[in-house]
């Protein structure tokens, strides 16, 4: 494509000389031909003959490129966009090239002027500027939502602001209850539980009514299996916060942990109520129904989450729950049709 | 059967170091993770002298591919002393060393040939032993003529009479297809031990019993070699009461079994189809041991199954009809077992409450877990929960050890059951029950699988269970306050007996009318 670029502008230029259509023609046939050098030569002879042609060293340029030479490209480019600044697609060359060779900062103006939001994101995320590089690479992937390349750079991104801020936040204002609670994030992360634990509490000493540390403390003990505080913890914040949906679920869920279905089912539903059909809720909904003894509403919730998702491992274990409830009903169809289900989604395990 | 929750008042259980016990469990771990070696070994309390006192035997693991000749890898057997001494009778019994190169797991009793003395089979990763009693104070090598070595690597096992014979008959469970030539270790740094998938799984082995001191393999006849699976423990009852008992094997990282006893000398396994073969959410889950009593005193027999930390010892409760239901939440114990690794795990009545209680040894796997996850020990405290009505209540216990098999039994026949829990790589831990006010009957029968009723409350006779280890085959009633035992007993010939007693607190003896 860059070589049929290349020769239509060299062709258009209707004065240039028969010696110049000579070497143009070769350069383009060789590079057709994946002949880089060789065609880097006759493009090189090109400039030589026309040293004010700016095609010719786009064509220079682009070869470098093609040939995975990205540092050897910038120079024909640079000179091309002195010749002519408005060549087309010289600038976006040139701005790959940069970025390619490990000169992020000096290829951003070039990709901005031809909107490589892809290219742009990357380079200025490379050129520190996280903030600018997330609104590129979104707009990126809006048109390649799948491009590994570009959810890399953008996780990249996003964990340097975060960086950013936290360093700030530790750097400026470390008896600040939120760097406490920060602590006991990342020592929670890397398991360290007892250093975490204190984290939070320290926090919450600080400021009794911190978002979020209770819930905090809530999953740090549930991951110890230490249910009874855990729960204290998720009510605590669900006190704090009655209108978040997460901690009245998270809540539900350590009572049902217990073993007390009755109470889990009033917060569970509480949760439901501030965020309805999400499946894990519906999915603690039914169980704590069915372990409170009401099949009936069981299956409800059950059959009201796989109408929303019928392909996860939630829906497996959903199907699963709904075999067991229709073999204790004496459904045998039914319970084998939804044991298949299950099996077919575990993937025949 | 309302009684005193003695628990309350007193730490029940406490460690107690009989003196004659030196044992140490010897299991030479190696750098490169073979899997036995994280396994072993098992314990049995049995009275193989019918002195009315019970022993110990324990099982020693070795080193793999060393023959166990040197006396630090014996297997050991603690002849129990009227002062509550032991003294090592392995040598004169005639148990001294291994005649194979078997690495040593687990030890099931039973009197298979009907002698009055209840027998030993040893199981290996090699091939198995069977001792028998010879009723004058030893045991000769009887493996050969009976045909039970089995071979590939075997763990738990459990007398139990599938054919109502009369008889004993033999189940085996097998871990995997593992040799040392196709170990490896899983991991990089650190190494760790293969989760059990990365073997092939492979199929449990049934003898029956034919009474001339002969067992025949009827494994692929049975039915039971069908199922191919990843076996650690094993446990008997006839859980729909149709008088024939079934079989629950519990097994590492995928379905359990229920092999249902079909009543003509086969098994359908169907566990799926009763319930009890994974989670409440439907996953599967790393079986270790496993007790199959009634934990709830509704009559029929009930399944606890150990497991990795993480996923709750399952607990699924028989609801009648061949229906299991999955009860870890509603009974707490999946709450308080949620972080723990168990083995050997036994429901019994330790404050003579009427209502079984639960224990498990502990400890993770993978002897450096902690690099992995800090909130996981190798190393843990046993978990001792008291059964309050059907609601397991949690009480503190120790020592913090890699524990593995674990035998119930009254030691001192003080009316308190005790225990035994082996260690991996260490000393054994004896657990002493001091009695308290509430009454108890034990009762001795012969037949095996015999289903017997007191106040309520249900057991089936029988030494099988746990992990690698066998219960003290007496059964244990705690009666509460109650001040008389209606006692009913269906033997397995199908023959009922019953009485009454208001002498209680004392062993009875039961024969079939």
């Amino acid at each position: 494509m860059l070589a049929t670029l290349v020769t239509v502008v060299l062709a258009a230029q209707q004065t240039l000389p028969p010696e110049v259509m000579k070497h143009v023609s070769a350069a383009a046939d060789a590079q057709k031909a994946g002949r880089h050098d060789e065609a880097i030569r006759e493009y090189a002879r090109v400039t030589a003959l026309m040293p004010d042609l700016a095609a010719g060293h786009v064509g220079l340029g682009g070869t470098y490129m093609r040939k995975g030479d990205f540092a050897g490209a910038i120079a024909p480019l640079r000179r091309a966009l002195e010749l002519n600044a408005e060549l087309p697609g010289a600038h976006q060359m040139l701005g790959f090239s940069l970025l390619a060779a490990g000169y992020a900062a000096q290829a951003i103006p070039h990709l901005e002027k031809v909107k490589a939001h892809d290219a742009l994101g990357i380079a200025l995320f490379l050129a520190g500027q996280p903030v600018d590089s997330i609104v590129h690479l979104k707009t990126a992937l809006d048109q390649r939502p799948n491009d590994p390349e570009l959810l890399y750079y953008l996780g990249r991104a996003s964990g340097m602001i975060s960086k950013q801020s936290f360093d700030a936040l530790q750097g400026q204002y470390p008896a600040a209850a939120r760097t406490h609670q920060l602590n006991g994030e990342l020592n929670a992360t890397q398991r360290k539980i007892p250093e975490a634990e204190a984290a939070y509490r320290e926090a919450l000493r600080i400021r009794p009514d911190l978002p979020g540390a209770h819930l905090q403390l809530g999953e740090l003990y549930a991951a110890a299996g230490q249910w009874v505080k855990a729960e204290a913890e998720y009510r605590a914040e669900s006190k704090l916060r009655p209108g978040d949906a997460e901690a009245l679920f998270r809540l539900g869920n350590a009572m049902l942990e217990q073993g007390k279905a009755t109470e889990a089912l009033v917060e569970l539903k509480r949760a439901d109520e501030l965020s309805p059909n999400m499946p894990e809720t519906l999915f603690a909904l039914g169980k704590a129904e069915y372990l409170a003894g009401n099949p009936d509403a069981a299956e409800k919730y059950w059959t009201g989450l796989l109408a929303l998702e019928n392909q996860t491992p939630l829906a497996a274990q959903t199907q699963f729950s709904l075999s067991t409830l229709y073999r204790k009903r004496g459904q045998t169809d039914k319970a084998a049709a939804a044991l298949a289900e299950y099996r077919r989604l575990r993937g025949g395990k | 059967m309302e009684g005193m929750h003695w628990a309350l008042l007193l730490a029940m259980l406490e460690v107690s170091r009989p003196s004659g016990i030196e044992f140490r469990h010897v299991h030479s771990p190696s750098a490169r993770k073979h899997l036995p070696e994280a396994m072993g070994g098992g314990v049995a309390l049995l009275d193989y002298n019918n002195d009315g006192l019970l022993d110990v035997f324990l099982v020693n693991s070795g080193q793999l591919g060393v023959p166990r000749t040197e006396p630090r890898f014996w297997n050991r057997l603690y002849q129990q002393n009227r002062d509550g001494s032991f003294t090592d009778v392995t040598r004169q019994a005639g148990l001294a060393g291994s005649p194979a190169a078997g690495y040593g797991m687990g030890v099931a009793t039973a009197d298979y040939d009907g002698d009055g003395f209840t027998d030993l089979y040893v199981t290996n990763f090699g091939a198995n032993v069977l001792y028998r009693n010879t009723g004058k104070g030893g045991f000769v090598d009887a493996t050969t003529k009976a045909g039970v070595a089995a071979g590939g690597w075997s763990v738990s096992a459990g007398f139990f009479d599938f054919d109502n014979d009369g008889r004993p008959d033999l189940f085996v469970t097998r871990y995997m297809d593992w040799t040392l030539a196709t170990s490896q270790a899983c991991g990089s740094a650190p190494k760790v031990y293969c989760p059990p998938a990365t073997f092939p799984a492979v199929a449990n082995v049934l003898y029956r019993n034919l009474g001339d001191g002969v067992f025949q393999d009827v494994s692929t006849r049975s039915g039971i070699a069908a199922a191919k699976g990843r076996a650690l423990g094993v446990a008997f009852a006839d859980a729909d009461d149709d008088g024939h008992t079934d079989i629950f094997v519990a097994n590492d990282g995928m379905e359990q079994f229920f092999f249902h006893n079909r009543g003509d000398g086969t098994f359908t396994e169907r566990a799926i189809e009763a319930g009890a073969a994974l989670s409440g959410d439907g996953q599967p889950v790393s079986g270790m041991g496993v007790d199959f009593r009634d934990y709830d005193n509704d009559g029929r027999p009930d399944v606890v199954v150990t497991t990795l930390s993480r996923q709750r010892y399952a607990l699924f409760r028989n609801e009648g009809g061949g229906v299991f239901g999955y009860h870890s939440l509603l009974s707490n114990l999946g709450a308080l077992s949620s972080i723990h690794s168990g083995w050997g795990v036994a429901f019994a009545d330790f404050d003579n409450d009427g209502w079984k209680d639960l224990l498990a040894a502990q400890g993770h796997v993978m002897d450096n877990v902690q690099q992995l996850d800090p909130s996981l020990r190798s190393q843990e405290p046993p978990l001792l929960l008291f059964n309050r009505k059907g609601r397991f209540e949690e009480s503190s216990l120790g020592p913090v050890v890699p524990g593995r098999g674990l035998a119930i039994g009254d030691i001192d026949n003080d009316g308190a059951l005790d225990a035994v829990m082996s260690v991996l790589g260490g000393a054994p831990v004896v657990y002493r029950n001091r009695p308290g006010p509430n009454n108890w009957l034990q009762l001795k029968l012969k037949s095996l699988g015999a289903r017997v009723t007191v106040n309520g409350q249900r057991q089936e006779a029988g030494t099988a269970g746990s992990y690698l280890s066998a219960h003290d085959g007496r059964l244990h009633f705690g009666l509460g306050t109650a001040t008389a035992a209606e006692i009913e007993v269906r033997w397995p010939s199908g023959r009922t007996s019953s009485m009454r007693t208001d002498q209680l607190n004392r062993v009875l003896t039961i024969e079939e009318p």
